[in-house]
């Protein structure tokens, strides 16, 4: 389903990225490549720059110092650059962020159609389609606020789906539900990313990252401290902050 | 009998009862004591005055009249002027308040400062100084011999002349509501869902309803038209006076003015909260989905904001046609006025007060009613919020 491009050009690339808040630094020189198909789980304390990390790669955030380039193009003032990128990556929100004013299916047709420029009879076609997939087809009429949570984020999910990018971010796309309603979200991003997406999820769900990641990022402080495979990440890691937040998150 | 007064159904329609009851008698002994002051000082009670003449004049009016004209007529024009410097003023109001409203949301310092200074003056001066500030610079400007033109535009103390097309009343009228119905008809047409059509489609069944419309209002002119006479009037000195165009008294501009600036500062405020109130959250998702600033605020922002405003917005509206009543100090005669001088020269004071309370309730709550309706209309579906 992605197309694999033939520059060897990886889906993203960042280097030395620093990120200010006034004087306040919340990213200080991190470096990451992410190859397409590949599938990232960001973890770490709150306030390590999980969120601004990710955000920085759509330009929801804008960097001010080192380099960003997502499928190959360098992101920049231009805004021609930043509106290519996010044609090509979709985000879900820790807090869904549905159009309260549009139905479901609308939610999900909006951007195609006004971006893309496809006709409505394909974005409707699309949009079934994911919904489907979300397995959610029977919601499409309903208003967001008629939903419980988890189908809310199944929808952003779709929603984003919809524009066919090529990479995902997830911001904590759980931690906002009910624990019943956590793993039919997960469900969903686990088959996303066994048809090979390329993803970028910030989350706590260690079952989650044991089963599809393919490198566990820690954060802490504004900078990466740890990158290793789930299986050394959670048994060898030789970081002891490491150690410690694994300690915690999985309740030992 | 005791378990019955138990039972809070028949308590609250108990009380509802001695509360109606209470005041029905309190309305009844007023009225009783007023007939008997009334007749004491020989003034016949009664709404027979109303098709006597009224044996004066009117300054402004959109309906002929003459002092012959009776009563009721004169408040059928009060009630027309006062609706009709209400709207003047509501829409110019309207636009001012999301010009600085939107200057206050704006990233731009400059223009968060100019917004704030804005509000800050205009929301703390009371509206009646406003008026006769603002009536005070317009009856202090150049006589008409001395006025400066622009654009065919005449500003003098006697009052603001405008070009106007040289057309029958009626067929002004009639091409108004034309050109009305050129700016509703397309926002009516676009109500429904925006993906019930093709975009593209929907906007060409727009752009047609508003230009056929619009075709309509140029023939009625056309049609209208005074024979011999170029289409557009403009006002020009003749002698002492200024002849052609139209003129628009200093009363009326003052008033539309006033109300424009004030009213503007407080919609200002609605339009920022509006704004203000639409969760970051949306537009975030509106931008990473790809559409451009223009889009999120066409598609997102504004919709999200107008459905936040409304309310607080009809309450504005409601209020700022009440303040039309300042007619009265600069003597622009609206409806207020209007009964103030019947009362005057007829004396019937409780009828009139009567007419005039009638008379704004049911301005008012029509124009409630419109709000709620389009309310209702663009409500957030769907209120189990859950998750
Ligand atoms: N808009 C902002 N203005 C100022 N400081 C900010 C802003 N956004 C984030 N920060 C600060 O930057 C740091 C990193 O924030 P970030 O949201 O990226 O953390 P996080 O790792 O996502 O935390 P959490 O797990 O709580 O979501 C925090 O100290 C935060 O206070
Ligand atoms: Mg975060």
């Amino acid at each position: 389903m992605i197309s694999t491009n033939s520059t060897g050009e990886p889906a993203l690339r960042i280097e030395n990225l620093d990120k200010y808040y006034g004087t306040f630094q919340a990213l200080r020189g991190i470096n990451l490549s992410v190859q397409r198909g590949e599938k990232i789980v960001v973890c770490g304390p709150s306030g390590s720059g999980k969120s601004t990390m990710i955000r920085c790669i759509n330009r929801l955030e804008q960097h001010n110092g080192g380099r960003i380039a997502v499928l190959g193009t360098e992101l920049n003032d231009d805004v021609g650059n930043i509106d290519e990128i996010r044609r090509e990556v979709g985000m879900v929100f820790q807090h869904f962020n549905l159009f309260p004013h549009m139905t479901v299916l609308e939610n999900c047709m909006i951007s195609p159609m006004i971006v893309r420029k496809q006709p409505r009879a394909q974005a409707e076609a699309t949009a079934r389609h994911y919904l489907e997939k979300v397995r959610i087809p029977e919601q499409a009429m309903k208003y967001p606020s008629q939903l419980s949570g988890g189908q809310q984020q199944r929808v952003a999910i779709a929603r984003a789906l919809c524009m066919q990018p090529q990479i995902m971010l997830f911001d904590e796309p759980t931690s906002a539900l009910d624990p019943e309603m956590v793993s039919e979200v997960l469900d969903v991003m686990v088959t996303l990313a066994s048809e090979g997406m390329t993803m970028i999820c910030v989350t706590h769900e260690m079952g989650f990252a044991r089963r599809v990641a393919d490198r566990v990022l820690f954060m802490d402080g504004g900078e990466i401290l740890e990158e290793a495979p789930p299986d050394e990440f959670f048994t060898s890691s030789r970081n002891e902050r490491t150690r410690q937040f694994v300690s915690q998150v999985l309740g030992h | 009998m005791v378990s019955l007064l138990r039972n809070q159904k028949v308590r609250n329609a108990l009380l509802q009862v001695l509360y109606v009851g209470s005041i029905a008698a309190m309305v009844l002994a007023g009225i009783v004591i007023a007939r008997r002051n009334l007749a004491d000082q020989g003034i016949t009670s009664g709404f027979d005055f109303l098709f006597k003449s009224t044996g004066w004049d009117v300054n402004f009016s959109l309906l002929p009249a003459t002092a012959n004209d009776p009563y009721w007529w004169y408040f059928l024009i009060g009630i027309i002027n006062t609706l009709f410097l209400g709207s003047v003023g509501l829409i110019l109001a309207t636009i001012v308040g999301t010009i600085v409203g939107l200057a206050r949301t704006s990233s731009n310092d400059l223009a968060r400062l100019l917004g704030r200074t804005y509000v800050d003056i205009f929301r703390n001066i009371p509206l009646i100084l406003q008026v006769f500030f603002w009536y005070a610079i317009i009856t202090h400007l150049p006589t008409p011999r001395s006025a400066h033109e622009a654009w065919g535009f005449l500003l003098t103390s006697r009052g603001l002349y405008i070009p106007f097309p040289n057309v029958g009343s009626a067929a002004f009228a009639a091409a108004t509501v034309a050109v009305i119905a050129a700016i509703v008809l397309p926002a009516w047409l676009g109500r429904t869902s925006l993906l019930a059509q093709p975009i593209g489609q929907r906007r060409t069944i727009q752009f047609a309803a508003a230009a056929a419309a619009l075709a309509c209002a140029t023939i009625i002119l056309a049609l209208g038209r005074l024979p011999d006479t170029p289409l557009l009037d403009f006002p020009a000195l003749q002698g002492l006076n200024l002849r052609g165009g139209l003129r628009i008294p200093p009363e009326f501009a003052t008033l539309a003015i006033a109300i424009a600036i004030y009213g503007g500062s407080y919609i200002a405020e609605i339009v920022r909260g509006g704004f203000k109130s639409v969760g970051t959250g949306q537009v975030e998702a509106a931008l990473s989905l790809g559409l451009s600033p223009w889009r999120v605020f066409t598609l997102v922002r504004l919709p999200l904001a107008l459905r936040a405003m409304l309310p607080i917005l009809a309450n504005q509206y409601v209020w700022l046609m009440k303040a039309t009543t300042m007619g009265i100090a600069v003597g622009f005669t609206d409806f207020f006025m209007i009964v103030a001088l019947t009362i005057n020269h007829s004396g019937q004071t409780l009828e009139a007060i009567g007419i005039l309370m009638a008379g704004f309730l049911a301005i008012n709550l029509s124009l409630a009613a419109v709000f709620n309706r389009i309310n209702k209309a663009i409500a957030l579906k769907g209120n189990q919020l859950r998750g």
